[in-house]
């Protein structure tokens, strides 16, 4: 099995394979894993049983929180910091720019 | 057993002990451990926590329940300032920000957190094998598996090295392993605690909850860690639980189980026999029990982890190596998140991030992805009916013995298998309790959504009739 995505426009057509998709240098579909799959395909929903929504977890609207702006404490930028894997000359250093 | 918090609370009050000494004698006993519990150790923290509780005592001050009592952390959970690795390569030396809120609660009450637990990365095993800080050994066999994920925590509770840890729970990761080392571990209702700070694997099933060796304990600090939070939506407002409600009472209750559970070849032939024993010692001793019918342990199964893996695909997609975490540099940047992706991830997350992909893509995500959701509907809808008709329901928690240390790494599937019986009350919501009782790894207890009062109730009772 492999996975794709189809993008709408025809310019921006491409196929992705799980490798890509998952960011993960040759990555593959597992036999363990398809076989769970395999199941899924051939379960036969059972009949006459009324749709739960117990796994809607949606706040409802008046129950939303309010919005606020907390700072953060200086303990938590200081190791916002520290956990930024590479620093230079007091500059947090991302990877590369986006080139495409 | 008795509650641990209550006694060391009463040896604190009256001097019998210092709260110093106590956890001196854990950190101890933790760091002299063989069985791979630790991940790391917070011995200054903890040290400075006890001797401030036992200067209050000295002048004395009261202390509340749970001031000075030590436990244990799975090491996915944020304690600021603490290293916080999910036993991942990706987050060997990441660093929390911030605490957790259930953890924050558990500060606020003064108990004094030792450990951060060794647990499968990112929760993503069920044996504590898929780690990089060594397999968990079972408390009671070290040649075995310790059962995951939260595998450190129950051995660590187990072995009596933590007086309670918290674990957590997304499809048995609390009462799995509470059953292989025979304590109890509560997964509480989805909402009923909340999960900011406790780092994602599948929102919708993650729990948070505790793992001790008494019912009373689990009472005490899933009170504490209760409570709606505004930092996680699906956090749901509950009222405490008293011991008084809990107490085994007269009134007599009907309890169900799922036939098909014990009816097919999976199950062990022991598990299968003591847990029909003990269906037997209920009928004797006036309960009603129903046989109920549910879904095949394979579709259980198999809907699970369809839907966790696309949600820990998601979720876990923010670990490239950019803001944090353990970065490996290549020429570009798409090859620079692929390479620290693929170098900083163990074999069993990539196959779960990888099917997570699978599933999610356009052309699979109908046949799949979307038909586990509507199996999913089905399996609460299905709970629902059951509690129309009875109050618990009983099962197994494996159907087998916990296997040796590294048969789960050679046989995926059959791991995933093995959890038949614990993921269906996860794709419910529903709070399940394992208590170390009825078969060889526990017996699970569950009741309907926000009712963990009527498992406690039942546990108590199940506590002096098994």
């Amino acid at each position: 099995m492999e996975g794709f995505l189809h993008s709408n426009s025809e310019t921006m057509s491409k196929i992705m394979t799980v490798d890509i998709l998952s960011s993960i240098k040759g990555a593959q579909p597992s036999e363990a894993v398809n076989k769970l799959f395999e199941e899924i395909k051939n379960a036969q929903p059972s009949v006459g049983k009324a749709v739960s929504n117990v796994a809607r977890n949606a706040v409802s609207i008046d129950d939303l929180r309010t919005d606020v702006v907390i700072k953060s404490e200086a303990i938590e930028k200081q190791i916002i910091r520290e956990n930024f894997p590479k620093e230079k000359n007091g500059y947090l250093v991302v990877s590369k720019v986006i080139e495409d | 057993m008795e509650s641990q918090i209550k006694k060391i609370h009463e040896q604190l009050v009256s001097k019998e002990i210092t709260c110093s000494d106590l956890v001196q004698q854990k950190l101890a006993l933790l760091k002299e451990n063989k069985y791979n519990t630790v991940n790391s150790l917070l011995e200054i923290t903890a040290l400075e926590k006890a001797a401030a509780v036992d200067a209050k005592i000295a002048n004395g001050e009261s202390i509340g329940l749970l001031e000075g009592i030590p436990f244990g952390i799975k090491d996915v959970y944020m304690v600021q300032g603490t290293t916080t690795t999910a036993s991942s390569k990706m987050l060997e030396n990441y660093k929390s920000a911030y605490t957790a809120t259930a953890i924050q609660k558990l500060l606020d009450a003064g108990a004094i957190p030792l450990v951060k637990e060794n647990c499968d990365s990112f929760g993503h095993g069920s044996s504590s094998e898929n780690t990089i800080f060594g397999a968990v050994k079972n408390a009671i066999n070290p040649d075995l598996v310790g059962g995951g994920s939260s595998g450190g925590s129950a051995v660590n509770v187990a072995k009596e090295y933590t007086v309670f840890s918290i674990g957590g729970d997304t499809g048995g990761s609390i009462r799995q392993p509470a059953g292989y080392n025979n304590i109890y571990g509560l997964k509480p209702s989805y909402g009923r605690i909340s999960r900011y700070g406790l780092m994602a694997y599948a929102s919708s099933t993650d729990c948070v909850g505790p793992l001790a060796k008494s019912i009373e304990d689990i009472r005490i600090v899933l009170n504490t860690m209760s409570g709606k939070d505004a930092k996680d939506q699906t956090t749901v407002a509950s009222e405490d639980i008293t011991a008084e409600e809990i107490k085994n009472g007269s009134n007599t209750n009907t309890v169900g189980y799922f036939k098909n559970f014990i009816e097919g070849d999976a199950i062990d032939a022991k598990v299968k026999a003591d847990f029909v024993a003990s269906i037997d010692k209920l009928k004797a001793q006036g309960i009603e029990v129903k046989e109920l019918d549910f879904f095949k342990g394979n579709t259980l199964v198999s809907t699970y982890y369809t839907l966790a893996m696309a949600e820990t695909a998601s979720n876990l997609s923010r670990l490239d190596g950019t803001n944090y975490g353990n970065r490996i540099e290549a020429e570009n940047l798409i090859e620079t998140y692929a390479v620290t992706r693929s170098e900083s991830f163990s074999e069993e997350s990539k196959r779960r991030i990888v099917g997570g992909n699978q599933v999610l893509s356009q052309g699979f995500s109908d046949a799949i992805y979307l038909k586990g959701l509507e199996l999913r509907d089905q399996i609460a809808a299905n709970f629902e009916e059951d509690f129309k008709e009875v109050d618990v329901i009983l099962s197994p928690v494996t159907p087998g013995a916990p296997p040796k240390i590294g048969d789960s790494l050679k046989d995926p599937h059959a791991m995933y298998l093995s959890d038949a019986y614990t993921v269906g009350f996860s794709l419910g919501q529903l709070p399940t309790l394992t208590v170390p009782q009825g078969t060889d790894t526990g017996l699970q207890i569950t009741a309907a959504k926000n009712k963990e009062n009527k498992i406690l109730k039942f546990a108590n009772f199940l506590k002096d009739t098994l």
